[in-house]
């Protein structure tokens, strides 16, 4: 490591124009943890390893525009397909047919801003024949 | 639906090389072991795409994923030094963000909670 000494990834920014619709459908549609010091302007998720961020206009001020990141951002699930089949069923749609990529399987969709996100599985080992 | 972490997150880039030598030289983070176009940061994995490639238009992520470092100030001073665009640092009321843009223009973000939780 160079002397910058980054020590994690504490948040990744998620654009969302309404803060009520996000907060929604990432906590509801999407059943992710909420951080319960979460604030009126400031909401955050806790996927387990990082956290997402809501950037709204009430964090960043009336001007914000979200403009939906092309930055996909993959959620491991156990399985992509039983978990497509549960958005799917909450009117969530998906950009594509689920992808095998040889490795793993894939699915994007987007949240209602237009973010991508990814469902994701690997399935093949690691070179040194561990799973994720 | 049981998220249980986030695996990757994909940075859009015109260029697979220059991208992942900047997070290595510049933000001093690890290469993957598994692919050359992935890097380490100590709790997530950031790999790269090329949206041109699959026909969708680039465009630089604005939002920032904040990179946690002991003092803002002195990170984003060193990158600049290594020639990084620095667009500001500000004090959130909770926290200090130094706000920076890698090669493609994606937005990172130095910081720095000083601010107890809750």
């Amino acid at each position: 490591m160079a002397e910058l000494g980054v020590e994690r990834a504490d948040f990744i920014g998620v654009p969302v124009q309404d803060l009520k619709r996000a907060d929604e459908f990432y906590g509801k549609t999407l059943g992710l943890r909420r951080n319960p010091n979460s604030g009126e302007r400031w909401v955050e998720y806790e996927l387990g390893n990082v956290t997402l961020a809501l950037v709204s206009p009430e964090a960043m001020g009336p001007d914000f525009e979200a403009r939906g990141h092309q930055m996909p951002i993959a959620l491991r699930v156990p399985d992509v397909e039983e978990a497509r089949g549960k958005l799917e069923a909450e009117g969530v749609e998906f950009l594509h047919e689920t992808v095998d990529s040889g490795v793993c399987h894939i699915a994007n969709f987007a949240d209602p801003d237009g973010n991508t996100l990814q469902l994701h599985r690997r399935y093949a080992p690691y070179r040194d024949g561990t799973l994720p | 639906m049981h998220v249980e972490q986030v695996d990757f997150v994909s940075m859009p880039t015109r260029d697979y090389a220059r991208a992942v030598e900047w997070y290595r030289d510049v933000l001093g983070l690890a290469v993957s072991d598994y692919a050359s176009t992935e890097i380490e940061t100590p709790n997530v994995t950031l790999t790269f795409w090329k949206p041109e490639e699959q026909g969708e238009a680039f465009v630089p992520n604005e939002n920032g994923i904040a990179l946690r470092v002991e003092d803002v100030e002195a990170a984003v001073e060193e990158v600049r030094a290594k020639g990084a665009e620095v667009i500001g640092i500000q004090d959130s009321g909770v926290c200090h963000m130094g706000f920076v843009k890698d090669p493609d223009g994606n937005v990172l973000i130095l910081h720095r909670r000083y601010a107890p939780r809750g």
